[in-house]
C-alpha cells in the first residue's frame, strides 16, 4: 500500500490567507480561511498594501490552526506547497516567504504552485478527473478556457482580451450601488430580473474562443448614465439580468466552442465567479440540450473562492514528479499557464 | 545563548550569528538584490558557516521596521513564522536603533531614514549603561520639524546616522557643526542587532507581532480624513 502524503499548503495571492493540511491531494483535514473582505470594503476594492499588511497579521496564526484542526505536528508532514503567482506580489511575497521558512526549518521539500492550476484542480475534492478535460476558469482576475491533457499539463485556449468576468461584477456593481464583491447580490438581482436591455455580446460570432467583457461594461454603464441624465428610473433587477444574459451568453458560447473542438468527459469550473447560480443552472441546461455525455463539476462553494486546499490538490501532483522548488523562489504576479 | 539576526529593512541586507557574544557568521549586502530571494538562502549559510543548525538557535532577532514597506514584512514574516515554527524566543528591535549602533556612544544619536520630499523616519536616541534610550520615539517628519524638536540639544553634541546626500544638505544648512554619517558609512550590522536583542525583552505573543511602519496607507489615510472611524468591534479580518 502506497504511504500517505501530507502537504501544509498557503495561499495568499489576494485578500485572503489560508493555510490547509491535504492528504494526497484528495482528501482536506483542515482549511482555514481569513478574508479582508471587511477590510477593503472600506475602499471599495482591494488595497494592495493593506492586503499585504494583514497576511502578515494572520499568518502564524492559520498555520497554527490548520495543523490544529488536522491533528498533525510538523513532523507528520510531506512537504510544503505555496502559490507563487498570479496575483498581488506584496500579498504573494507573505505566503512564499512563510512557506520557505517552514520547509527550511523542518527540512521539508517546497512546492510553488500556480494559482490558476489549484483553481482547476479544487475539481479534485469532488470528483476522480479524467484526461483529458476542459476547465472554464472564472474569477476576479481571470476568464480562460483551459484544457488539461494529463495531471499538470495544462494548454489555455482562450483568455479574456480586457476585463476578467469578476472583475466586471464587481464594476457594474459600483453602478448599481452595490459594494464589493458584487457577484453574488448581482446573481441574486439577475435571478429575480429579466433580460430586457439586449447588451452587446463580444466576439460570440468570432471563430476564437477568447472573452471580453470591457464592450458589455460600457454598455451598461452608458445606459445607467444616459437614465440619469434624463431622470429615468431603470428597473435594477432587469439590469442586472441582462448584464449577467450577456456574461452567461459569452460564457457558455466559447466554452461549447472549445468543447466542439475538444470533445471531452469533463467540464471543470472553477474560480470565485463558479459560484455564480446563474453559470451552474446555464451550463448544467446546454448539456442536457446538447446531448453531451458529459459531467460538469463545480467545487463546493467553499472552494470557488482563493483557499490553499485547491493548492494542496495541485501540489500533490507535482510532488509525484519530484518537482520541488528551492529557498530561493521568487512572486510571479503575471504567471500564466504558457510562461512555465 | 545562540542568536540569529537579521535585517533587510532598506536597501542593504544583513544577516548575524552570534553565540555568546562572539560573531561567528555575518553575511552582508548592499547590492541591489532582492530580499525575498536571498533572505533564506542566506540564513542557511550563515548557519553553516558557524557550524550550527536551525534548532542550535535560542532567540531570533529582527529589525521590525520602520524601512520600506516590502523590506520589514520580508524581514518579520520570516523571524515570525521561524519563532513560531520552531518555538524560539523572537525579539523586534526597531530599524532606527540598529542604525543609531553605528553611531558614538557619547553623542545625541539621531538615525533617519529618507522618506522623500524632505521627509524622514526617524528617532533619537542616547546610549546610557551600553542600551540606547529612545528620547524621542521613532517618527515620520518633516525634516523642518525634526530640527525644531532638536533645537533643544548642542549641537556639536548632536550626530545624524544613514543621512542621504539630501538629507546631508538640510542637516548642514541647519546645525553645521554636528557630525553626520553618510549611507554608504551607516550599514545596518545584524551582529550589532543580536547584541541588542540580548537586552530586549522577548515578544510575548508571535502571532500579533507585526512590522513598524509609522504610517498608514494612502487608502486608510484618506479613509479616516473623510471622518471615517473604526467601529471598535469590528474585525477586519475574519476566519469563514
Ligand atoms: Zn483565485
Amino acid at each position: 500500500m502506497k504511504k500517505d502524503t501530507l502537504i501544509l499548503s498557503f495561499e495568499s495571492s489576494c485578500d485572503e490567507t489560508s493555510v490547509a493540511v491535504i492528504k494526497n491531494g484528495k482528501e482536506i483535514l483542515s482549511n482555514i480561511i481569513a478574508t479582508q473582505i471587511k477590510s477593503h470594503q472600506r475602499f471599495g476594492g482591494v488595497v494592495p498594501e493593506v492586503a499585504s499588511r494583514h497576511h502578515v497579521e494572520e499568518i502564524t496564526k492559520c498555520i497554527n490552526l490548520a495543523l490544529d484542526e488536522a491533528k498533525v505536528s510538523y513532523n507528520d508532514l510531506n512537504a510544503v506547497a505555496v502559490t507563487y503567482g498570479p496575483g498581488l506580489v506584496g500579498s504573494l511575497l507573505i505566503g512564499i516567504m512563510a512557506a520557505k521558512t517552514v520547509a527550511f526549518a523542518h527540512n521539508l521539500p517546497l512546492i510553488k504552485v500556480n494559482h490558476l492550476a489549484g483553481h482547476i484542480y479544487s475539481a479534485n475534492f469532488v470528483t476522480e478527473l479524467q484526461y483529458p478535460f476542459m476547465a472554464l476558469l472564472v474569477s476576479g482576475g481571470h476568464t480562460e478556457l483551459v484544457l488539461v491533457t494529463a495531471p499538470g499539463v495544462f494548454h489555455t485556449l482562450g483568455d479574456t482580451r480586457d476585463d476578467a468576468v469578476g472583475e466586471a461584477y464587481d464594476k457594474i456593481g459600483r453602478v448599481l450601488g452595490i459594494n464589493y464583491p458584487a457577484g453574488k447580490k448581482v446573481d441574486q438581482m439577475a435571478a429575480v430580473g429579466k433580460d430586457t436591455f439586449n447588451f452587446p455580446r463580444a466576439m460570440v460570432q468570432e471563430d476564437n474562443l477568447d472573452f471580453s467583457f470591457s464592450g458589455l461594461k460600457s454598455a451598461f454603464i452608458n445606459t445607467v448614465h444616459h437614465a440619469d441624465q434624463v431622470h429615468e428610473e431603470l428597473n435594477k433587477d432587469d439590469l442586472a439580468a441582462s448584464f449577467q444574459g450577456a456574461v452567461l451568453d459569452i460564457l457558455s458560447n466559447k466554452t461549447f466552442r472549445a468543447l466542439k473542438q475538444h470533445p471531452v468527459k469533463q467540464l471543470i469550473v472553477g474560480g470565485g465567479v463558479s459560484a455564480n447560480q446563474g453559470l451552474r443552472t446555464r451550463l448544467a441546461a446546454e448539456i442536457k440540450q446538447r446531448n453531451l455525455d458529459m459531467e460538469l463539476v463545480f467545487p463546493p462553494l467553499r472552494l470557488c473562492g482563493d483557499n490553499a486546499a485547491m493548492i494542496g490538490a495541485m501540489a500533490q501532483i507535482q510532488y509525484d514528479k519530484g518537482d520541488f522548488a528551492e529557498l530561493d523562489l521568487n512572486a510571479d504576479p503575471s504567471l500564466d499557464f504558457d510562461m512555465e | 545563548m545562540k542568536i540569529l539576526a537579521f535585517d533587510t529593512s532598506n536597501k542593504p541586507l544583513s544577516v548575524a550569528v552570534v553565540v555568546d557574544g562572539k560573531v561567528l557568521a555575518h553575511l552582508e549586502s548592499t547590492e541591489k538584490r532582492t530580499h525575498s530571494v536571498t533572505i533564506l538562502p542566506d540564513i542557511k549559510k550563515a548557519l553553516e558557516q558557524s557550524d550550527l543548525d536551525i534548532n542550535d538557535i535560542d532567540l531570533i532577532a529582527v529589525a521590525k521596521g520602520p524601512g520600506s514597506y516590502t523590506g520589514v514584512r520580508i524581514a518579520v514574516t520570516v523571524a515570525k513564522v521561524l519563532a513560531d515554527t520552531l518555538s524560539k524566543k523572537l525579539v523586534g528591535v526597531s530599524s532606527l536603533e540598529l542604525l543609531a549602533a553605528n553611531g558614538d556612544k557619547a553623542h545625541i544619536l539621531v538615525p533617519l531614514m529618507d522618506a522623500r520630499n524632505d521627509n524622514a523616519f526617524a528617532g533619537v536616541y542616547q546610549n546610557s549603561r551600553d542600551k540606547f534610550v529612545s528620547i524621542i520615539g521613532d517618527h515620520h517628519t518633516s525634516m523642518e520639524k525634526l530640527f525644531e524638536s532638536l533645537k533643544e540639544y548642542n549641537e556639536d553634541q548632536l550626530e545624524f546616522i544613514n543621512a542621504t546626500p539630501r538629507l546631508q544638505e538640510l542637516i548642514q544648512n541647519q546645525f553645521p557643526n554636528s557630525k553626520i554619517i553618510t549611507s554608504e558609512n551607516s550599514l545596518p550590522d545584524a551582529a550589532k542587532l543580536a547584541q541588542l536583542a540580548e537586552t530586549n525583552k522577548p515578544v510575548s505573543d508571535i502571532d500579533d507581532f507585526i512590522p513598524t511602519y509609522l504610517r498608514l496607507t494612502q487608502a486608510e489615510h484618506d479613509w479616516y480624513a473623510k471622518g471615517h472611524k473604526d467601529d471598535g468591534n469590528v474585525s477586519y479580518v475574519e476566519e469563514v
